[in-house]
């Protein structure tokens, strides 16, 4: 028998006593905890190689560390599978396809085999909206990467400047005295 | 807990009026039971992100819809998973609304309750608050007036510690300040341009519970600008009950805390006009126990004590003891909120901001302070603040990533809060028809906003819109979101305090009119609600209250 059903079935034997116990015995679940392991399941091992492909060209290494080093591939996965806002996943699994359709055509290989400056010109079509489905795919993607970048340890620490404790508000401060623009 | 444990007072909730009810009470002798239905959180130790940037917080600090819509629906985008620790579950702690008239009930699920996550914001009432109901034949009359408040207001403040500037204006009473964070260098010309396009109209800094001194008796550090408050703040840096009203009352000890106690209606016998008991459930045994004491503060907050209110009947009755003349649970209330404006502030890009500060800014009310043609009663307040955020090319790739190194222009954004007039048919009751996992009806809210706030949250945004317009901003932009009753969090009303027996619930003391050891001094006893942040006002009236209390319990009235 169900756990419900057999408690629900000993409020009816034993009365209103103990009813507020067993009533919330039966109607306690904990609450839902935010996955922080690995992100569930959403990409295909292809399309995962193609976000990993794509998320470097949208921000990629220079002289600090990029998407990939970031952790960027993993935490679009994340938002996909577990952490969305809005359900994007409709729009950035039609763009993939749409880029990939469009680098056999032109390239003769799927995106993920194309040239750095080959994945630049797939994105830069889907980003004038001349694939299917492109715009909205450019649009998404491109916001993903930047919140995933911008929030990892890397984003925060290394390509901008993190004051953990400021200890003093200064409204008037120098820009010239400004390296890497502060994290918020 | 022991049956031979005695109390004096028992203080139901633990949040900013429960935990001042504590520490005034237990102070002046007494020994106090204070319960709360959330799990215990201490100060420091039970703030799991406090100090934690976003990428060690789940989901990167954003909430993820789903969850957001099965397990806090209610919160609507305040809470957060830095923040969910501190909130309730509503899934498994229902309430109950008209479709069409649906209310957000934002609770806590802590010891301490909001004053952990609260937004700091602290401001006197005026003298013309108290008055605008008898002037304008609106709701019912306070039988308090300013002076009454004024020192308690005073007595809160140099305890708590409030930062802010002293501006003299008759509408919004100074209090006794800390030195307020200052203005960045956009705000202060904005304050320029704005006082002398609008003459009268003011811009000032905000006044805020977090500290700018450091407060070393109570063990407490003065605001290190990282802008995190609602994660809990192991400085003690802005008032908290962990932080400021617990340590005090334990200090006497003559506190007992019980956390996961939910208490669930009084026990009154209607003879003596005296509450005999509190009936509380184990949240995590289901044992039900009553305790007494010869007197009772009532402070779960708003809802939820109006929610103990009407459920303190007799046995096969519908009707809660105190509901004898109608006026339980009517005439509830929240501020107006989602008027929102923006502009960009020209110039200043050789300036940015280092640092966060935990508030910026304030516009005081300006609509109705004199005899004013206005389409609507009252008026409200803008709280706002200006930065810069970076900047935001298009494209993507190495241009893009270098461009974003760069800051873009001042940008200024300010909020309104206004004041929702008391409608005797805003109320909640029970809904005998649906029960929570501790058998008790659910609340059911039946509050709307009419034609005085819709009409008020308009000249919000048109104003607000002109002001930054007028003062010289440029891309100015503006929005008047759908407002749910309860998302400004300022749900207040439904207990008021009045002159009359027959139209309140509670006498200039807090103390109710049908229990003399009863009182009740959170967001329930307001009967009319001003435009700015309720929680000061709520510290001083409790204790305001508790010195009432503990002088008629020695004179042996109580």
């Amino acid at each position: 028998m169900d756990r419900r059903i057999a408690l629900a079935s000993i409020v009816g034997m034993l009365g209103a006593n103990i009813f507020a116990p067993l009533a919330r015995a039966i109607a306690y679940q904990p609450n839902p905890v935010i996955n922080t392991g690995a992100p569930e399941i959403v990409f295909t091992p292809a399309q995962r190689a193609l976000v990993t492909a794509l998320s470097e060209r949208i921000l990629p290494t220079s002289d600090t560390p990029g998407a990939i080093a970031a952790g960027v591939p993993e935490y679009i996965e994340h938002m996909l599978g577990d952490w969305a806002i809005t359900d994007e996943r409709a729009t950035i699994f039609e763009g993939l396809a749409a880029i990939d359709m469009r680098s056999i055509a032109d390239y003769g290989k799927p995106a993920v085999k194309a040239s750095a400056a080959q994945q630049d010109a797939l994105l830069t079509l889907a980003m004038n909206g001349e694939l299917s489905g492109g715009a909205p795919f450019f649009e998404a993607f491109r916001q993903l990467v930047i919140t995933g970048y911008y929030t990892s340890e890397i984003g925060i620490t290394q390509e901008r400047e993190y004051l953990p404790v400021p200890g003093e508000y200064d409204g008037a401060y120098p820009y010239a005295k400004v390296k890497r623009i502060f994290s918020s | 807990m022991a049956a031979t444990d005695r109390f004096d007072a028992i203080v139901i909730g633990s949040g900013v009026s429960g935990g001042w009810a504590a520490k005034e009470l237990t102070e002046k002798g007494l020994r106090v039971l204070m319960v709360d239905r959330g799990r215990m959180v201490e100060h420091g130790e039970d703030y799991p992100f406090d100090g934690k940037s976003a990428y060690e917080i789940p989901a990167r600090g954003k909430m993820p819809a789903a969850l957001a819509k099965s397990d806090y629906f209610a919160l609507n985008g305040w809470v957060s998973p830095a923040t969910q620790p501190f909130f309730i579950n509503d899934r498994l702690n229902p309430y109950d609304y008209d479709a069409p008239n649906k209310f957000n009930w934002v609770r806590p699920s802590v010891v301490g309750g909001k004053s952990l996550t609260w937004g700091r914001w602290s401001f006197r009432w005026s003298e013309a608050d108290f008055e605008a109901n008898k002037k304008e034949g609106v709701g019912t009359d306070w039988p308090i007036r300013y002076d009454d408040v004024a020192p308690w207001y005073s007595y809160v403040e140099n305890y708590i510690g409030v930062s802010g500037g002293r501006e003299n204006l008759p509408y919004l009473p100074d209090s006794e300040f800390m030195p307020p964070f200052p203005m960045n260098v956009a705000e202060k010309w904005l304050k320029e341009r704005l006082e002398s396009e609008f003459p009268g109209r003011k811009l000032i800094n905000a006044r805020l519970s977090n500290i700018t001194e450091d407060k070393p008796e109570q063990n407490r550090t003065r605001c290190q600008k990282r802008a995190q408050c609602d994660r809990g703040c192991s400085f003690g840096a802005y008032f908290s009950t962990q932080a400021v009203t617990l340590p005090a009352a334990r200090a006497t000890g003559r506190l007992t805390l019980r956390s996961d106690s939910w208490v669930t209606n009084l026990e009154y016998d209607p003879a003596q006009k005296r509450v005999t008991g509190v009936r509380m459930v184990d949240a995590n045994t289901g044992q039900v126990e009553v305790v007494q004491a010869r007197m009772v503060f009532l402070c779960a907050s708003a809802m939820s004590s109006l929610h103990i209110l009407l459920n303190s009947r007799p046995a096969g009755s519908e009707r809660s003891y105190f509901h004898s003349n109608g006026a339980l649970g009517s005439a509830v209330m929240d501020h107006i909120f989602r008027v929102g404006v923006s502009g960009d502030i020209p110039g200043m890009s050789e300036f940015v901001e280092y640092g966060r500060r935990p508030g910026g800014v304030y516009v005081p009310r300006f609509r109705n302070l004199e005899a004013e043609d206005l389409p609507f009663k009252r008026g409200y307040g803008f709280q706002g603040a200006a930065g810069r955020q970076a900047s935001a090319p298009k494209g993507f790739g190495l241009s893009m990533k270098h461009g974003m190194r760069e800051y873009g222009p001042w940008r200024f954004t300010m909020s309104a809060f206004g004041e929702c007039l008391p409608y005797d048919d805003n109320r909640v009751m029970l809904n005998h028809s649906k029960t929570d996992r501790f058998g008790t009806p659910l609340l059911r809210f039946d509050v709307r906003f009419r034609d005085n706030e819709i009409r008020m949250m308009d000249d919000a945004l048109e104003q607000g819109m002109l002001m930054l317009r007028k003062a010289g901003l440029t891309n100015v932009t503006g929005g008047r979101g759908k407002h749910v009753p309860g998302e400004a969090i300022h749900e207040m009303g439904g207990a008021r305090m009045g002159h009359d027996p027959a139209t309140s619930v509670l006498n200039k003391w807090n103390q109710a009119h049908d229990a003399a050891n009863l009182f009740i001094t959170d967001g329930a006893q307001m009967a009319s609600v001003s435009c700015v942040n309720p929680s000061l006002t709520f510290m001083a009236m409790t204790a305001r209250a508790a010195d009432h209390a503990v002088k008629q319990m020695s004179a042996g009235v109580i």
